[in-house]
C-alpha cells in the first residue's frame, strides 16, 4: 500500500481529537496572551524546545541534557517574572472569555477626535506625549502613571496636558476610545542624531518607540509642532489628514473599517494553522516516531462461562502479546492497560478450542496488536452431576499386639456427592479421613470426617460430612 | 360344553402365563436361584477351609490375606469371581468355580509394602453382577 494512504488509514478518531484539542488550548493561549511579553517569551521557551529535540535526534547528550535544564527552569522563571500580567490576564477575562471569546484588540480609537485634540493643543501651544501602543506591552518599558479611563475627546487631551494639571507633565496612553494612564514617564533616548531643539519630551517619546512598537505624537510646547515617532522615524506632521493617515494605519483602521477587521481575521487564522501545525508535529513526534516493538505477558480472563457449567481445564492461564507503537507509548503505558478476555458464551460441554484475535485484547490507544501466543486456547468445560457413593473407613496404623479389629459400620454407608462429570468418573469410593489404629483400645463408636477428594467433588443434599463408625475390636486367639 | 368353555378357558390362561414363566427363566436369574452366598468374609489365614483371624483391617505384617467366601443352594456348576480394589483401581481378578449343592472357596492376595490403604473386594456372580461387597484397609 502506499505509504501515505497507509499512514492515513492508521489515523484513529482518537488521534485527531488528540490534536485538534491540544491544538485548541495553543490557539487560545495565543489568543490571551497576544499583544503581552508572556506570548514572546512562550514562543522562544519553544524555540528552545525544538532546538532540544534537535540535539536528542542527533545525539548530542551533554547539550541536550543542558537544554532540557534551561527549558525546565525557563518555564519556572517565566510564571515568576510574568505573574502579575499572567494574573491581569486571566483576573480580567471570565469563563466564556478564557474558552470561546476573541477579544478585540481594542475598541475603535476616535482618530477624528484626537486628531482635533492634538491641533487644538498645538493651537493653544500647550505641550504634549500621546503614546497609542501597537501589539506589544508597554509594562516594561513606561514607568509611574495615574490611571485615568477617560473617553477620547479633544476636551480631554486638552484639559490632560493643561499646565495647571497635576499630571500635564507625563504621557498620555491612550488603548482603544479611552486614556487609559496619565503621567506616564518614557525611557529617553540616547540618540545623538536627533536635532538640538528636540527637548526631553521628544526625546522620551523617541526613547519609547525605539524600545517598542508604539507610535508616539510629541505637540511641541515652543514651535507648536506635530511629532510622530515610530521605531526609528520621526515624522513632522504638518497637516491633519497627514496625522489622521498615520494614526489610521498604526491602528489597523487605515481608510476602510473591515480592514482592520480582516487583517485581524487573518492574524487569528495564521495562529489558528500554526497551532494545528505545531501539535501535528508533536503528536507525530509521540505517536509515530521511533516505532517499537515489545512483549507483554497478561493473564487470560475467562468470561461469560454458563453458571452451571465448570472450567475444569484450561490449556493456558497467560498469553504473550507482541505489540508496537512510537517508544513514548511503549515506554509509558502500564501492564494492566492490556487486558486478554476469552467469552465463553458458546462454550460447550466438553472440550473447547478458541482462536484468539485481535478481538479479545484490549490495549491502549496508539498500540498495535502484532501476534499472540498461542494463537489457540483449549478450554475444557463440565457440568456438574451428582452420584451416590459407598462410604468407607481409612484404617491405618497398627492395633496394640493382641488386638484385631473383627468388624466395623459407618452410617451412613453411602453419601450423595455432586461434581464435575469426569471428577465423578473417577471415583467409585468416598473414604474417610484416616483413622489411627494405635489410638484404640477396645470396641466403639466415633465420629469422623469424609475425605472429599478431588476437592471439587462436594456433598448433595442433605448429606453431613461427619459419619459416625463403629467398630469391634476382639483379641486375637492364637 | 361346559367342559369345552373351561377347557378354552384354561387354554388362554396358560397361554398367558406361560411366556412370563418363559421370559422369567430366559431373563437374568436371581442370585438365590443359582446359589445362596452363606458367608463372605476376609481373613488372614484358611485353615481346613476355614477362615481364621477375621477382620476388617490387617497389618502389612500379616503377609497375606484372604477373601473367604461360602455357598448353599447352588444349583449346578458356576463360578463367581473375586475382584480386589486398592483405591478404586483394580487389582486382581480370581475366577473360582463352585460346585453344587454346597460349597466354599477363596482368593488369596500377597502384601507387599506398596500395598498399604483402603482396599474391597467385589464377588460377582456368572452373570457379571455384584453379590457382596467387602471392605477393609492394609496398616502398617
Amino acid at each position: 500500500m502506499n505509504p501515505l494512504l497507509s499512514f492515513l488509514a492508521s489515523i484513529r478518531w482518537q488521534d485527531i481529537v488528540d490534536v485538534v484539542f491540544n491544538s485548541y488550548i495553543l490557539f487560545r493561549l495565543y489568543v490571551i496572551f497576544r499583544g503581552t511579553n508572556v506570548i514572546r517569551v512562550l514562543a522562544g521557551l519553544a524555540l528552545l524546545w525544538v532546538f532540544q529535540r534537535m540535539t536528542v535526534a542527533l545525539g548530542l547528550i551533554v547539550t541536550s541534557w543542558a537544554m532540557q535544564g534551561i527549558i525546565t527552569g525557563a518555564a519556572l522563571i517565566i510564571i515568576i517574572v510574568f505573574r502579575n500580567e499572567i494574573r491581569n490576564v486571566l483576573q480580567a477575562k471570565n469563563l466564556r472569555a478564557l474558552l470561546w471569546g476573541v477579544p478585540q484588540k481594542s475598541s475603535r480609537t476616535p482618530i477624528d477626535a484626537l486628531v482635533e485634540g492634538v491641533y487644538e493643543l498645538a493651537r493653544k501651544r500647550i505641550g504634549a506625549l500621546i503614546v497609542l501602543p501597537g501589539k506589544e506591552g508597554l509594562e516594561d518599558a513606561i514607568q509611574g502613571g495615574t490611571p485615568w479611563g477617560g473617553l477620547v475627546s479633544k476636551e480631554m487631551l486638552v484639559s490632560i496636558f493643561w499646565n495647571g494639571n497635576p499630571v500635564h507633565d507625563g504621557a498620555a496612553v491612550i488603548q482603544g476610545d479611552r486614556v487609559t494612564s496619565v503621567g506616564a514617564i518614557l525611557p529617553l533616548s540616547t540618540r545623538d542624531d536627533l536635532p538640538q531643539y528636540y527637548g526631553t519630551r521628544h526625546r522620551a517619546a523617541a526613547g519609547l518607540a525605539e524600545r517598542t512598537d508604539a507610535l508616539v505624537i510629541v505637540v511641541s510646547e515652543e514651535r507648536c509642532k506635530v511629532v510622530a515617532v515610530q521605531n526609528d522615524t520621526v515624522t513632522r506632521v504638518d497637516d491633519n489628514l497627514r496625522l489622521r493617515q498615520l494614526l489610521a494605519d498604526h491602528l489597523g483602521l487605515g481608510g476602510q473599517d473591515t480592514a482592520g477587521v480582516r487583517r485581524e481575521r487573518r492574524e487569528l487564522l495564521v495562529a489558528a494553522v500554526i497551532s494545528v501545525l505545531c501539535m501535528g508535529s508533536i503528536w507525530f513526534s509521540f505517536a509515530k516516531g521511533m516505532e517499537t516493538l515489545t512483549s507483554i505477558e497478561v493473564p487470560l480472563e475467562y468470561m461469560n462461562r454458563d453458571a452451571k457449567m465448570q472450567i475444569v481445564s484450561t490449556s493456558v492461564n497467560t498469553v504473550r502479546l507482541h505489540l508496537s507503537g512510537s517508544s513514548a507509548l511503549i515506554n509509558t503505558f502500564r501492564p494492566d492497560q492490556v487486558k486478554a478476555k476469552l467469552d465463553l458464551s458458546k462454550a460447550i460441554d466438553g472440550q473447547n478450542v478458541f482462536t484468539l484475535t485481535a478481538a479479545n485484547i484490549v490495549v491502549p490507544p496508539g498500540l498495535r496488536l502484532n501476534r499472540i501466543e498461542p494463537p489457540e486456547v483449549q478450554v475444557s468445560l463440565d457440568l456438574p452431576q451428582s452420584k451416590h457413593l459407598p462410604v468407607q473407613v481409612n484404617w491405618v496404623g497398627t492395633l496394640p499386639a493382641g488386638l484385631i479389629l473383627e468388624s466395623a459400620t459407618v452410617i451412613p454407608d453411602q453419601v450423595m456427592v455432586a461434581g464435575p462429570q469426569r471428577a465423578l468418573d473417577q471415583i467409585a469410593t468416598l473414604y474417610t479421613e484416616k483413622i489411627n489404629l494405635s489410638e484404640l483400645q477396645g470396641s466403639g463408636r466415633l465420629t469422623v470426617k469424609l475425605a472429599l477428594n478431588p476437592a471439587d467433588v462436594k456433598l448433595a443434599g442433605d448429606f453431613k460430612r461427619e459419619v459416625q463408625v463403629s467398630y469391634t475390636i476382639g483379641k486375637r486367639k492364637e | 360344553m361346559r367342559n369345552r368353555r373351561t377347557i378354552c378357558v384354561a387354554i388362554l390362561v396358560w397361554l398367558w402365563v406361560a411366556p412370563i414363566g418363559h421370559a422369567a427363566d430366559s431373563g437374568p436369574a436371581s442370585p438365590e436361584k443359582l446359589f445362596r452366598l452363606t458367608r463372605a468374609v476376609m481373613c488372614e489365614t484358611i485353615e481346613g477351609y476355614e477362615p481364621n483371624f477375621e477382620a476388617v483391617a490387617f497389618s502389612i505384617n500379616a503377609g497375606r490375606i484372604s477373601c473367604y467366601t461360602a455357598f448353599e443352594e447352588v444349583m449346578a456348576t458356576t463360578f463367581v469371581s473375586h475382584k480386589w480394589y486398592r483405591h478404586d483401581e483394580l487389582v486382581s481378578a480370581k475366577r473360582l468355580t463352585i460346585k453344587s449343592p454346597k460349597w466354599a472357596t477363596y482368593s488369596s492376595i500377597q502384601l507387599r509394602e506398596a500395598d498399604k490403604g483402603p482396599w474391597r473386594v467385589e464377588i460377582w456372580d456368572a452373570r457379571n453382577r455384584i453379590i457382596k461387597v467387602l471392605r477393609f484397609s492394609v496398616t502398617d
